[in-house]
């Protein structure tokens, strides 16, 4: 076997959340054996979107915002990968919004951890789609993906996790994966994981969160009732965590690459493209024009 | 900036009179160039009858060239469409029009002012008020609407009626209507044989002379009337193609339409996403795990995608990018044919990187270049260009069929798990004499890479060493000139002697090989540097044919005389031969645009 590409060491800052999204995605990867080969994690632009440098797999660092393209398009043309998009709220939220919407209605099997701390880490602290109103003088009322997720009524799997409590973390993350292996579609999981340079909020979110499961009578495949019971726990003053939203087994949209492959060893980047293997067909192709 | 446009020479008009008086007077002799116009508002459905044309003169082994004209819109507003059929191979519209097919008085005003003083007007009565010595009144539309029971059949009605006054061979006509509406099932096809044949009762019951002239038959063998963006879907799969993502934009969506059918028959897959932004990216994750992929958009989708050319050229992801040019900027006219993007392609998105820009010039060169557009982006792993343009993209031609077994598919360095297994040490972005580092995709073992739009080292770690920024730079701008001999090489038409020459790309090819084709009836003999790759500027064969010229004409569709200015940036040495002849008027160049200008320059060079 060749020598490949290291791992460098984490650049966070000493402290970061981001350090506990690392390990959790880390765990779940190991329990679930994923071969490394087979795992692709794609970076978005931002302090959590290196995180491919710093984890084994085939790594790609994708634009600001467009990792969910990407990582759809990876996925579809190759089934068999294991894809993680991982990035951070602005890259999600503000540049990219416009295909976390769209990559939750396509519904294919990939699994998309959000780092939120509620800022523009690498940039130095600006308000995110996320930042509560005050911070840094934003005037603006912050946004929350969770509800967006659950009012797109493709979307099966909704987690949010918070880095403080890494454990919980790696399960709602190795569910997620999972889900995507029993090819279900696309799972969404939001981690609280604090900018402590620029948005230390550690301490006030370690207050804050609140597991919606542990809530008597929550039931996670009730769409509706996940969408009020987060309004209530959030008015409440806390932050709802937990798995949110997981669809009834014999309930959900179709995955779309299970959809257009049902075969995962039949794909694009497998299909054989030689001449001779496909003149026939192209022949008739040709004939069938003009 | 220039602020006049980049030409001496403004279009010129076609030498067509406008009033005449008189009754006109037919050709006798079959006519062995025939253009037939039908125009009418949008919906009318301008484009079935000249279709059906198209498909007509095609089966009596004619060269067809269709063209459209549509306004960007369904209903509504002027629309009109074009048939040219010509014994001898064309790749233009005629000047004039022999037959005007008119729905309404715009179409009349429209079409008059291009018709031939032989030619005649078959005008929907009731629609049409318009009277003239050669406008015939036949009532399409009432016919359609009282005896098939749709007013829309009036185009099969008109169809019909053509094909007595035309005096086309019975059989043949209807079988061409058997061939497009068989497949349908339901009554289409009963409804559409029964207004072709209404049709052919008007004129008789009209007392008509028929057939007022007829049209030669030609001996065009084994060729299939095809649109530049179906060839390059055609020419997409057969490169091994397997994944396009794009988002709907005329004239580039026809290319994913073709590709929806075909695709999925080879485990192929077409995704239409939520923008350009989303479709680029797509497409280059699929390239990155190793499928063959593209997109295809036109001026409003390429400013989109901009940022990720960059991020595919820095990344070293393989990506063919179709670019179907229509006028800009902005919203432009959506549905008018202009060359404007090049510069644009040829610098587009920030900071440096290399890639290929490839111009086709008719259907069955678009499928070739195409072919040959997915090898060099494995190849080479770099983005690489196809530029088309709307007349290009959107209308028909004959062609002969395309060869397939000159097809080959490379994969450049792309490795077998075999060939990983025996190296020792596996690095995406290795230094090599040639720029190209092994590839390996994810699914590989061993071949665990990182793969990134930040400048970094041989492993893909970012990295801001100045003596590896160097390096890198080198290994991926040496490309450009190591790649020379692999790109498409200009094809060169007419005279070797001549001392005037022409020098175009894209769909100009038809207007200047006609023009040749006139010019050379005159006694005038040129020569036609057909550029098919655009950047890196082939600056070798341009120097070589420059040569022996006196003077080199630069025929485009833009204001500033792009492909002009950029031969004289790359060559500076070049400059004083070369004159710019640009159209922009969002119509395509006819022969007697190129041809006046060349006569203007012999008077006035003596
Ligand atoms: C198109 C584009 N615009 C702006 C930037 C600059 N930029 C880099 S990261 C970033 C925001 C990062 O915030 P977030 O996504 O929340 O990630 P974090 O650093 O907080 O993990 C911005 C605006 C960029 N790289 N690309
Ligand atoms: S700036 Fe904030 S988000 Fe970025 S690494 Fe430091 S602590 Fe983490
Ligand atoms: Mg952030």
């Amino acid at each position: 076997m060749p020598e490949v590409v290291k791992p460098i060491p984490s650049t966070w800052c000493p402290g970061c959340g981001d350090f506990g999204v690392m390990a959790a995605l880390k765990n779940s990867l190991k329990a679930l054996s994923v071969p490394t080969e087979e795992t692709v994690i794609v970076g978005g632009i931002g302090c959590s979107g290196g995180i491919h440098n710093f984890l084994d797999g085939y790594g790609f660092h994708s634009l600001h915002g467009r990792l969910l393209p990407t990582a759809l398009g990876a996925k579809l043309a190759n089934p068999k990968l294991t894809v993680i998009a991982v990035g951070g709220d602005g890259d999600g939220y503000a540049i990219g919004m416009g295909h976390f919407i769209h990559s939750l209605k396509k519904n294919v099997d990939i699994t998309y951890i959000v780092m939120n701390n509620e800022t523009y880490g690498l940039t130095k602290g600006q308000p995110s789609p996320t930042a509560k109103v005050g911070f840094h003088g934003n005037l603006e009322g912050p946004f929350d993906a969770v509800l967006t997720a659950l009012s797109v009524s493709s979307a099966g799997y909704i987690a949010r996790g918070f880095s403080g409590a890494p454990r919980e973390a790696a399960q709602y993350i190795t569910e997620a994966i999972r889900y995507n292996k029993e090819r279900r579609g696309f799972a969404f999981v939001e981690i609280l994981s604090p900018c402590v340079t620029y948005n230390d909020t550690y301490q006030l979110w370690r207050q804050q969160v609140e597991s919606v499961e542990k809530i008597e009578g929550y039931d996670k495949s009730d769409r509706a009732k996940a969408f009020s019971t987060v309004l209530q726990v959030k008015e409440r003053g806390k932050i709802p965590v937990g798995q949110i939203f997981r669809v009834a087994d014999d309930k959900g949209a179709p995955a779309l690459d299970k959809t257009l492959l049902p075969m995962v060893e039949r794909s694009p980047a497998s299909a054989d493209i030689s001449l001779e293997h496909n003149l026939p067909k192209y022949q008739k192709l040709l004939a069938s024009l003009g | 900036m220039a602020t006049t446009p980049a030409t001496s020479t403004a279009p010129v008009q076609s030498p067509v009179p406008t009033e005449r008086v008189g009754p006109p007077s037919r050709p006798t002799a079959p006519l062995r160039d025939i253009s037939i116009m039908i125009g009418g508002q949008g919906g009318d459905g301008t484009l079935t009858v000249s279709d059906l044309l198209g498909r007509y003169f095609h089966a009596r082994g004619l060269y067809i060239y269709t063209a459209r004209a549509v306004l960007s819109r369904i209903r509504g507003g002027h629309a009109d469409a074009s048939t040219r059929a010509h014994v001898e191979p064309v790749w233009a519209q005629k000047p004039v029009q022999d037959v005007l097919v008119a729905f309404d008085d715009d179409a009349v005003k429209v079409g008059l002012k291009e018709l031939d003083p032989h030619g005649f007007v078959l005008a929907d009565q009731g629609s049409v008020k318009t009277e003239g010595a050669n406008i015939y009144h036949l009532p399409l539309s009432i016919t359609a609407a009282s005896k098939v029971g749709n007013g829309l059949y009036k185009n099969t009605v008109a169809y019909g009626a053509l094909s007595a006054l035309l005096g086309f061979d019975v059989a043949a006509a209807r079988g061409v209507i058997e061939k497009r509406f068989g497949r349908r099932g339901g009554d289409a096809l009963n409804f559409n044989l029964k207004a072709f044949d209404l049709g052919r009762e008007l004129v008789k019951e009209a007392g008509l002379p028929a057939p007022l002239f007829t049209v030669a038959a030609g001996s065009a063998k084994d060729h299939i009337l095809i649109s530049g963006n179906q060839a390059c879907a055609l020419g997409f799969v057969v490169g091994g193609g397997r994944f396009f993502s794009g988002y709907p934009i005329t004239p580039a969506t026809s290319i994913m339409e073709n590709l929806d059918k075909m695709l999925p028959q080879f485990d192929g897959i077409v995704r239409q996403v939520e923008d350009e932004l989303g479709a680029i990216n797509m497409a280059i994750g699929a390239a990155y795990v190793g499928a063959r992929a593209m997109t295809a958009t036109s001026g409003p989708g390429l400013s989109l995608m901009t940022e990720a050319m960059g991020h595919a050229g820095e990344a070293e992801v393989p990506l063919v990018i179709v670019d179907c040019q229509r006028v800009g900027p902005s919203t432009g006219e959506p549905t008018r044919h202009e060359q404007s993007d090049l510069l644009f392609v040829v610098f587009a998105s920030h900071g440096e990187f290399p890639r290929f820009v490839l111009a086709p010039g008719y259907a069955s060169d678009v499928f070739e270049i195409t072919v040959q557009a997915v090898n060099l982006a494995e190849k080479w792993q770099i983005p690489v260009f196809i530029m088309l343009d709307n007349d290009e993209s959107e209308n028909t031609q004959t062609t002969p069929g395309f060869d397939l077994s000159k097809v080959h598919i490379d994969r450049g360095k792309l490795l077998r798990q075999e060939e990983l297994d025996k190296m020792p040490a596996y690095k995406r972005y290795e230094f090599t004499s040639d720029g190209i580092s092994p590839r390996s995709v994810p699914g590989m073992k061993g071949g665990v890479s990182q793969t990134t739009g930040n400048e970094h080292d041989e492993w893909g770690h970012v990295s801001v060493n100045p003596e590896n920024r160097r390096k890198m730079m080198a290994k991926r701008m040496n490309r450009l000139e190591l790649a020379k001999q692999d790109l498409p090489a200009p094809h060169l038409w007419g005279d070797e002697k001549a001392r005037i020459g022409f020098i175009g790309f894209g769909s100009t090819y038809g207007a200047i090989r006609e023009a040749q084709r006139d010019l050379k009836e005159k006694g005038v003999p040129t020569r036609f540097f057909q550029a098919r790759t655009l950047w890196p500027v082939p600056k070798e064969a341009l120097a070589t044919f420059l040569e022996g010229l006196d003077v080199a004409f630069v025929v485009e569709h833009n204001y500033t005389g792009q492909f002009a200015r950029l031969i004289r940036q790359e060559m500076p040495e070049a400059a004083s031969k070369l004159r710019s002849l640009v159209r922009y008027d969002g119509l395509a160049f006819r022969s007697p645009d190129l041809v006046h200008p060349v006569e203007e320059f012999r008077a006035r060079s003596g």
